[in-house]
């Protein structure tokens, strides 16, 4: 094949002018490199993402006493949720597969013995276990008849049976909360931290009514815990409840609302933060410098044409057609693109590898920025390519000869 | 096999016009050694241009082996290029950063069909010229001499039927030039046809022809009588030198 002969020809150019060619390539590099390290970036962040949501659950909803956007540390002094705003979602919104209420106390002493411990206590309904997919790993969860009879038991975390009891036995043992004593009746499983680096394993659970009525002495809630049987209609649900929560409430829209909805999209909308905005930034400093880029090795390999002369002069005499030397300019520009894109994605692997192992920065490579890559590669190589192509093309053999 | 016929050649440069060739016709047979030859500025390269394929005359007809080359694209002028003609320049125009072997393969790369046996044949071509042994030097490890056989050497590869030569000892002492014209005397020998650009009389006598320009006509087609003998030229030059 002619076209492979000429290829051939602008490669052995390209290798024979190695200084130049780099400089040709070095715009590419950089804006390749950077292009494939801020798209591991944005993956990494992605993957984090997709983790708390999984965390949090898919399908799962959260109302949350207290108003606010985002999710603040929840507010524990609002206390106009209760137990009967969970029954009635449960009766009013369709499609909801658990509705659990939680009392909850954030730091609040476990006593045993001369051992002590600032637990996270939850008051909980036994349709928490299934709403959090979180089951005791020794002993018993929390049952209808703990709640009925407001039991003096509890289930508590990994973390606190290490604290107080280390390797003995938790199960049927007493500890001391509020200086109430409970009876340990399970071990949670281990959960392990949050990706944001919260430990789950320092929580205790207790029956609902035991945590409000005994522990506490409230009559509301901090949060009611929703799960739907499907994630597309979570947008129709979050309507419906927050109007039921108006309407219960009797909050009128300017009135700021005393709840607030917690779903897989806030969790992910608060999770990516301003990372969206500044990878639009970056990629559109990395499209910027292969522009950049692209222009400088228009340069160059338009002085190129001008030096070159002769040789376009001599490959006319000897046979070459206009599409000849059109083609081997081509190639030049695009071996060149093509090589940069090779050596720019081997950088911003090795700065990847660097970012993983020297920080905590999360990121992941993907066949997507390669692809990417190439593509931007070509695009820069052929669009700025083609006009010194043309020129060197447009030669008169008889002028360059002379 | 050149037929030229009232061959004129105008170039027009901001609306003045300047005839470089006016009624030119002449014919070259194949097998023939022709020189032609003037003074700067008679319009010998412009002749040489036309001759070569590279530039069109404004008027009259050029036919080779009984091609219409007027009425051909540029495309079709390049394919004549490739395997017609073999040029050497003055300036040998190698591709400085390449080895002897593969400026000599150059014409190969824009032949329709690249022979299988493409190595063999530069070795071929540059053994004709005396250079086997330099086939992997780059032009700047060769003399302007041995660059100028180099470029013979690519000029042969395609087995062109007219070797375009333009000042080829333009550009080289006394006894490289001597060398190179040598070389054409075998070419020529070999059933070559060779067309000598020049405008020294010494170079024009190694022809068996000479085709005068004078201000851009012919005024004189000749045949010469005492043609030069390179090689014995050659041996005496090695004579003298040894002495």
């Amino acid at each position: 094949m002619k076209i492979r002969r000429i290829i051939g020809q602008g490669v052995q150019s390209l290798n024979a002018n190695r200084l130049r060619s780099f400089f040709m390539m070095a715009g590419t590099i950089v804006g390749i490199a950077a292009l494939t390290t801020i798209m591991a970036l944005g993956r990494g962040i992605e993957k984090k993402v997709m983790q708390q949501v999984e965390t949090f659950g898919p399908r799962a909803m959260m109302l949350i006493a207290g108003g606010g956007k985002d999710m603040p540390p929840p507010d524990t002094t609002v206390t106009t949720l209760t137990v009967d705003d969970a029954r009635a979602i449960q009766k009013q919104v369709s499609g909801i597969e658990i509705v659990s209420p939680m009392a909850w106390r954030f730091r609040i002493n476990v006593k045993r013995d001369v051992h002590q411990y600032q637990a996270v206590l939850w008051g909980v309904e036994p349709s928490w276990h299934a709403a959090w997919n979180w089951y005791a790993a020794e002993g018993e969860g929390i049952t209808n008849e703990d709640v009925a009879t407001l039991a003096r038991v509890c289930v508590i975390g990994q973390t606190i049976k290490r604290e107080l009891f280390g390797d003995e036995d938790a199960v049927g043992k007493r500890i001391y909360v509020n200086k109430k004593r409970l009876v340990v009746k399970g071990v949670l499983s281990k959960k392990g931290s949050s990706p944001m680096g919260t430990d789950f394993d320092n929580r205790m659970i207790v029956p609902i009514t035991t945590a409000m009525r005994r522990l506490l002495n409230v009559d509301y809630v901090g949060a009611v815990r929703i799960i739907t049987r499907d994630a597309g209609q979570m947008p129709r649900q979050i309507k419906e409840i927050r109007a039921l929560m108006h309407a219960r409430h009797h909050i009128t829209p300017p009135q700021e609302d005393d709840f607030r909805i917690v779903s897989p999209v806030a969790i992910a909308k608060m999770a990516r933060g301003t990372s969206r905005t500044l990878s639009i930034l970056l990629i559109a400093l990395v499209g910027l410098s292969l522009i950049v880029g692209g222009v400088v090795l228009m340069n160059i390999l338009l002085i190129s044409v001008g030096e070159r002369q002769k040789e376009i002069g001599l490959r006319r005499a000897v046979g070459a057609t206009r599409r000849d030397i059109l083609s081997q300019f081509l190639t030049e520009s695009l071996a060149v693109t093509f090589i940069g894109m090779l050596i720019g994605s081997g950088l911003g692997v090795a700065i990847i590898l660097f970012l993983k192992k020297a920080t905590r920065i999360p990121v992941m490579i993907s066949w997507e920025s390669f692809a990417l890559s190439l593509a931007f590669a070509l695009l820069v190589g052929t669009f700025f390519g083609v006009q010194p192509a043309r020129r060197a093309a447009s030669l008169d053999p008889v002028e360059t000869l002379r | 096999m050149i037929a030229v016929e009232n061959l004129g050649k105008t170039y027009t440069n901001a609306d003045v016009a300047t005839a470089v060739l006016k009624d030119i016709n002449f014919r070259i047979a194949k097998n023939e050694y022709v020189a032609i030859m003037g003074t700067s500025g008679t319009g010998k390269s412009t002749l040489m241009n036309i001759l070569g394929c590279l530039d069109k005359p404004t008027a009259g007809s050029y036919r080779l082996d009984d091609t219409d080359v007027n009425s051909l694209d540029d495309d079709a002028l390049s394919h004549l290029r490739n395997h017609k003609i073999g040029f050497v320049f003055q300036q040998f125009h190698l591709l400085e950063r390449a080895t002897a072997a593969r400026n000599v393969l150059l014409p190969l790369i824009y032949a329709a069909e690249y022979p299988e046996d493409a190595d063999q044949r530069a070795r071929q071509a540059l053994s004709a010229v005396g250079l086997v042994e330099r086939m992997q030097y780059k032009p700047n490890a060769l003399s302007g001499g041995q660059q100028q056989r180099v470029a013979i050497a690519r000029a042969l590869i395609n087995d062109p039927e007219i070797i375009l030569a333009d000042e080829p000892t333009g550009n080289l002492d006394r006894r490289s030039g001597l060398g190179i014209m040598a070389i054409f005397r075998k070419l020529h020998r070999q059933g070559r046809t060779i067309v000598l650009v020049t405008h020294d009389q010494a170079v024009a006598e190694h022809a068996r022809r000479i085709i005068v320009l004078k201000d851009g006509r012919i005024d004189e087609d000749r045949v010469v009588e005492n043609q030069r003998d390179p090689e014995v030229e050659l041996d005496a030059f090695t004579e003298k030198e040894d002495r």
